[in-house]
């Protein structure tokens, strides 16, 4: 019966090899699949709103798998410095690389912001041109000319403010540890230059200060560190003094496109925690299993 | 043994140790020469370092791309000269390899020597040394770092202590042998930790496989002997010491075999790497740097040298000479060299990020820095050959005491087991 049915729906053109039209081994599995879809969707919906206070935050259920990676590292108890104490948020972000033109406008309002020096010789974001076809970091330019090459593709890396940081754990003094709203930080005044954590990373993230860093007086941003950093490791913090007083990130401002989207995963409402639930997402690197808070969307 | 020598003019005795300065009175125009060579390289290197201090690390060579270099090159590299040394002097008194009885001395102070100097270079690397308190007051256990940090320290420390009840034979043999039970398997935790600096790393996909941890040994074994072989030929012909040719015989054979080991090690990681079934494209295309990138010329050496070493030490009628001896323990003390530094830089050309960058070469800052280091190191060798009782004394009770340790180092291994 179902055989009739494949062949009476591929009816048309059918220059197609052998192995291409639909089996019914593979049409059952597929309505199989689909029904698993429905009601693993349906599921949990009934269960949130039996029990909506139990467990992870209501509303955000579906992303628990994430929201249970949460937990300092090494926190020391006491926050850095220069920022507001963390709340309750969880912050990640998404980036859509479909929509990513290379531009690099991240980067420089990233370092503008962040007060990196201009003979620093480091950007916190590096935007990687990548052939089609494959995401092959081996083979990618971060020196291309300018972006918007259609056939290329581009994937902005930065911190990943991984739920477990190699960088952490590889700290020999605990001057790097993770906030419990998820931001990795360093503690400039602790770090001893072993240089031990941009070995560990594996996202090239982290950058040491070979030189005083130098910006012109008119722009140096009173809110963020800069002498503070010479000769110790600096790397991208979420813009740690906007976004925990209720902003956005810099780079996520400076998008012109729109890729970047910054938020709470806790409010189930915030466009991070939409994304994560209705599209398909991936992380970079994600077989090494530091669970970066970054995530990307094509 | 301390009543005759006090007796000569010149000799002082500080913590029970006698210390010859008569003997530097003596000493001829050459050895001052080469001394105060030694004091002009080290003003160099406390010249640089100065530099490094008050101009910021950008005096170095090393950017983003090469975090560590040549001080951390040094660091595995001596650290693993140290151990070679250490294996002679333990095999003494846990095989029962009475022939490597004269080197004990020679050997202990070698290893702590060279400790030192792994350690110096840490220190001078650093661009607040003082920040190091953080090691002992917030210690993350997570990171290598404290395991290696903390072991190269308490070894240098051990090594001295040994040196000490050797020369002053305190607590008799019992304690000499005790103290080789306890120096051994730190010297194998060492050079352990060591390895884990490297191969803990699952970012830095060259240095990610556990085969680093005994290559690190076996390099280590084998370089530390071929210059235990080396410094014992010098002492030998500046006068310090004596050693008889079936000495020197039983180091080449110790140095072939563990040279052999080493290059099989090696062989197995490279298999591993390319063989098709297991290769992963970042680790094959980081190990394809070492044969055919810029980093071959300080690579394939590795090959040539540890093969020709094996193969002069292997060659039954000529390897009892003392210059097929030396020019063997030459190429490999050079060839583990070349391969900590083409490991350590390889590691690092390409990034995580996929970016490859040009071979990293030390700046003049950094080598001045390096040379300084390695003239301190020297120039306390030097200064020891002269003034600390460096030889065993044949009939002396010390000496005797050794032998009846050795003789007896099994079962007393088993009674303190």
């Amino acid at each position: 019966m179902s055989e009739d049915s494949t062949r009476s729906a591929g009816q048309a053109p059918l220059d197609l090899p052998e192995g291409c039209t639909l089996s019914r081994r593979t049409f059952l599995g597929g309505v199989g699949a689909t029904a698993g879809l429905v009601l693993a969707g349906a599921v949990p919906a009934l269960v949130s709103s039996a029990q909506a206070t139990e467990g992870g935050v209501p509303g955000n259920e579906s992303l628990s798998g994430v929201l249970e990676e949460d937990g300092a590292v090494n926190y020391p108890g006491k926050t850095v410095h220069y920022a507001e104490p963390p709340g309750d948020e969880k912050w990640a972000m998404v980036i859509d690389v479909k929509a990513c033109i290379g531009c690099r406008r991240c980067v420089y309002a990233c370092v503008k912001e962040n007060n990196i020096g201009r003979n620093s010789g480091f950007t916190y974001i590096q935007v990687l041109e990548m052939d089609k076809g494959k995401v092959d970091v081996e083979h990618a330019s971060l020196a291309y000319e300018q972006g918007g090459d259609p056939d290329k593709w581009y994937m902005p890396v930065q911190c990943m403010q991984c739920a477990k940081p190699p960088c952490v754990y590889g700290c020999p003094v605990t001057a790097t540890w993770r906030d419990p709203d998820g931001i990795v930080v360093i503690d400039y005044e602790k770090c001893i230059a072993c240089r031990n954590c941009i070995v560990t990373c594996p996202y090239g993230a982290r950058h040491f200060n070979w030189v005083e860093p130098e910006v012109a007086e008119a722009e140096i941003n009173p809110d963020v560190p800069l002498h503070e950093k010479a000769g110790v490791i600096e790397k991208c913090t979420f813009c740690i003094h906007r976004t925990r007083e209720g902003g956005t990130t810099a780079c996520t401002e400076a998008c012109p496109v729109g890729a970047r989207k910054f938020g709470d995963l806790n409010d189930p409402d915030s466009e991070v925690s939409i994304l994560l639930k209705t599209r398909r997402v991936w992380r970079l690197k994600e077989e090494y299993g530091t669970e970066p808070m970054i995530w990307y969307v094509g | 043994m301390a009543e005759k020598a006090i007796s000569r003019p010149g000799v002082k005795r500080v913590i029970g140790v006698d210390l010859d300065f008569g003997a530097l009175r003596t000493a001829g125009p050459r050895y001052w020469a080469f001394v105060s060579l030694l004091v002009t390289v080290i003003g160099l290197g406390v010249m640089a370092w100065g530099t490094l201090l008050t101009h910021g690390g950008s005096v170095m060579a090393m950017r983003d791309s090469y975090p560590w270099g040549l001080w951390f090159t040094n660091y595995m590299y001596y650290v693993g000269l140290s151990a070679g040394g250490l294996v002679v002097y333990a095999s003494v008194h846990l095989f029962n390899a009475k022939q490597f009885a004269p080197l004990s001395r020679l050997a202990v102070l070698q290893a702590g020597v060279l400790v030192m100097m792994a350690l110096l270079g840490i220190i001078t690397d650093m661009e607040r040394p003082w920040r190091a308190v953080w090691m002992l007051l917030t210690p993350n256990f997570n990171s290598p770092f404290i395991y290696t940090g903390s072991a190269a320290n308490i070894y240098m420390i051990i090594c001295f202590v040994d040196l000490w009840i050797l020369i002053t034979g305190k607590g008799g043999h019992k304690l000499a042998h005790r103290m080789t039970l306890i120096a051994l398997p730190f010297a194998v935790y060492l050079h352990t930790t060591t390895a884990f600096v490297l191969s803990l790393n699952k970012s830095r996909e060259l240095w990610n496989s556990a085969v680093m941890v005994p290559i690190f040994l076996t390099s280590a074994t084998a370089s530390g002997v071929a210059l235990l072989l080396i410094c014992a030929y010098v002492m030998q012909r500046i006068g310090a010491m004596k050693f008889k040719p079936s000495m020197f015989r039983s180091l080449s054979t110790l140095l072939a075999t563990v040279i052999i080991i080493d290059l099989f090690l090696l062989a197995v990681e490279i298999l591993t790497v390319f063989w098709p079934t297991s290769a992963k494209p970042g680790h094959a295309l980081r190990l394809a740097e070492f044969f055919t990138g810029e980093y071959a010329i300080a690579f394939l050496p590795v090959l040539v040298l540890g093969l020709g070493a094996f193969a002069l030490l292997a060659g039954r009628s000529t390897r009892h000479l003392p210059a097929v001896q030396i020019t063997a323990s030459l190429m490999y003390v050079v060839a583990i060299f070349l391969k900590r530094y083409s490991l350590m830089a390889m590691g690092f050309a390409v990034d995580p990020l996929g970016q490859y960058s040009a071979p990293y070469l030390p700046s003049l800052v950094e080598v001045l820095i390096a040379l300084g280091l390695l003239a301190v190191g020297l120039l306390i060798m030097t200064l020891s050959a002269k003034v600390l009782p460096l030889r065993v004394p044949e009939e002396d009770s010390a000496e005797s005491d050794q032998v009846v340790l050795a003789s007896h180092a099994p079962e007393q291994a088993l009674e303190v087991g």
